[in-house]
């Protein structure tokens, strides 16, 4: 029950920070973060992939409604979704996830995260990006986006844990 | 049968993944081709709303490039308050007043075509026959005589100015009193004469030139120019006197229409006068 009250607020909190924030945010140089990604990764371990895909959808498509792209942030969002349990196995610890944690910077260690996240978030923006443009003749401009929204969508993935995300500091 | 459902249970997240994302996709295909569909983008009604919501929190981001703006527009509205309150004044209210009786009405008008480096220079205004222009009515503008109405169809005329070679305007010298034509030698737009000046009186340099009721087509006293040169025509009795336009015809936008209410009284009774006879 506290598990669903938190994740709608967080829902509600990142569709509003994404929407009227970033969205908004003109930086230029193509330069667009993306910080919505960290609600799926911030979800339970126990959720089941097809949930969370589920999920992924309806929250990539509410973005999207609000930032006039049809489905794109829904698809590229699934894809996160997707692997994010690849990618969890991959780095899981040598006796598996404990199911009561949160996979956030805080609970699971600075180091997992940034392997998990960064690997997620790059397949993410990768695909939002070529398939935003989609054409194969503007790969480099393509490319100059993804490097430079990358480090930003991070970094700013980093600090809004910092801010929002109640960690447990005792631990 | 029992294959086919072991194998949707083992590849379901995968079903559901793609079954989810080709949603999404045919979603942002049709909107990336398909534009002007309207379901599921900013302009509906919810969303819109919230929009509008952020948008009441940002525009004060915006005040001082906002203000700029509006005072822009003040100052250009501002400078336009004669011009309309001449239309509510000489067009539409009529003031009854039993000493003066109005002459003259002003219909403002705009200059949206003009020239004035050909030997017969006509402006076009944007007003025409709706508004109440006729052929042959005078045009003013603030510094000076412009012209008089060509031609007009329904919304728009065309200006004979002061810049053609026959415009024969009647002027007068101030102060001296002198009666004369104004003409133009088709050179310098800046400058013009008076012929039919007679030589035996002395006109003092500077001195202004203004129109002649006479015709009835402008009012008394609308600058013309000023007296710049003097000059004795060989063999007559005339001065031709060089003058300086008040109006820059170069750089002229706004005029007046000059619409003389007697004018028909007057033609008529003119009309009388027993013609020449050579």
């Amino acid at each position: 029950m506290k598990l669903i009250a938190i994740n709608s607020a967080r829902f509600i909190l990142f569709v509003t920070l994404q929407v009227l924030i970033f969205n908004q945010l003109e930086i230029g140089l193509g330069i667009h973060p993306m910080v919505y990604p960290l609600f799926i990764m911030l979800l339970p371990f126990s959720i089941s992939t097809i949930s969370l895909l589920v999920i992924a959808f309806f929250m990539g498509l509410f973005i999207d409604i609000f930032s006039n792209t049809g489905g794109l942030h829904a698809s590229s969002l699934l894809l996160f979704a997707f692997f994010r349990p690849i990618i969890f196995k991959a780095f899981s610890p040598r006796d598996g996830y404990d199911m009561n944690k949160e996979p956030s910077i805080y609970e699971m260690g600075r180091q997992w995260f940034i392997y998990c996240f960064g690997i997620l978030l790059i397949i993410h923006h990768t695909w939002f990006f070529f398939m935003e443009v989609f054409k194969f003749s503007e790969f480099l401009y393509v490319l100059k986006k993804l490097i430079l929204t990358l480090p930003i969508s991070y970094l700013l993935v980093i600090l809004l844990q910092f801010l929002f995300i109640k960690g447990k500091v005792s631990k | 049968m029992r294959n086919l459902f072991a194998f949707l249970k083992r590849f379901q997240i995968f079903l559901v993944f793609a079954i989810l994302q080709v949603i999404a996709l045919s979603l942002y295909f049709s909107y990336f081709f398909y534009p002007r569909s309207q379901y599921l983008t900013t302009a509906s009604g919810a969303v819109a709303k919230v929009l509008e919501i952020k948008n009441s929190v940002t525009e004060h981001l915006n005040l001082k490039n906002t203000n700029t703006e509006l005072q822009k527009r003040n100052q250009e509205l501002l400078e336009k308050i004669p011009e309309s309150f001449i239309r509510i004044d000489n067009y539409t209210v009529k003031i009854n007043d039993t000493l003066n009786k109005q002459k003259f009405e002003y219909i403002p008008a705009e200059i949206i075509n003009s020239t004035v480096e050909k030997r017969n220079n006509y402006f076009t205004i944007n007003i025409g026959k709706v508004n109440g222009v006729e052929r042959g009515l005078g045009v003013i503008s603030d510094n000076g005589v412009v012209g008089v109405v060509h031609r007009c169809s329904d919304h728009y005329s065309v200006v004979k100015s002061v810049l053609t070679e026959n415009i024969n305007i009647s002027v007068v010298i101030d102060k001296v009193g002198l009666f004369g034509l104004l003409k133009w030698d088709g050179a310098d737009p800046r400058r013009g004469s008076v012929t039919g000046i007679s030589n035996d009186i002395k006109i003092k340099k500077w001195s202004r030139v203004v129109t002649r009721e006479g015709t009835g087509l402008f009012p008394k006293g609308i600058m013309v120019g000023k007296v710049e040169k003097l000059k004795e025509v060989e063999g007559e009795a005339f001065w031709d006197v060089s003058i300086l336009f008040s109006e820059d015809y170069r750089k002229l936008q706004k005029v007046y229409v000059v619409k003389n209410i007697f004018s028909e009284e007057q033609n008529s009774l003119e009309a009388l006068i027993p013609q020449d006879k050579k």
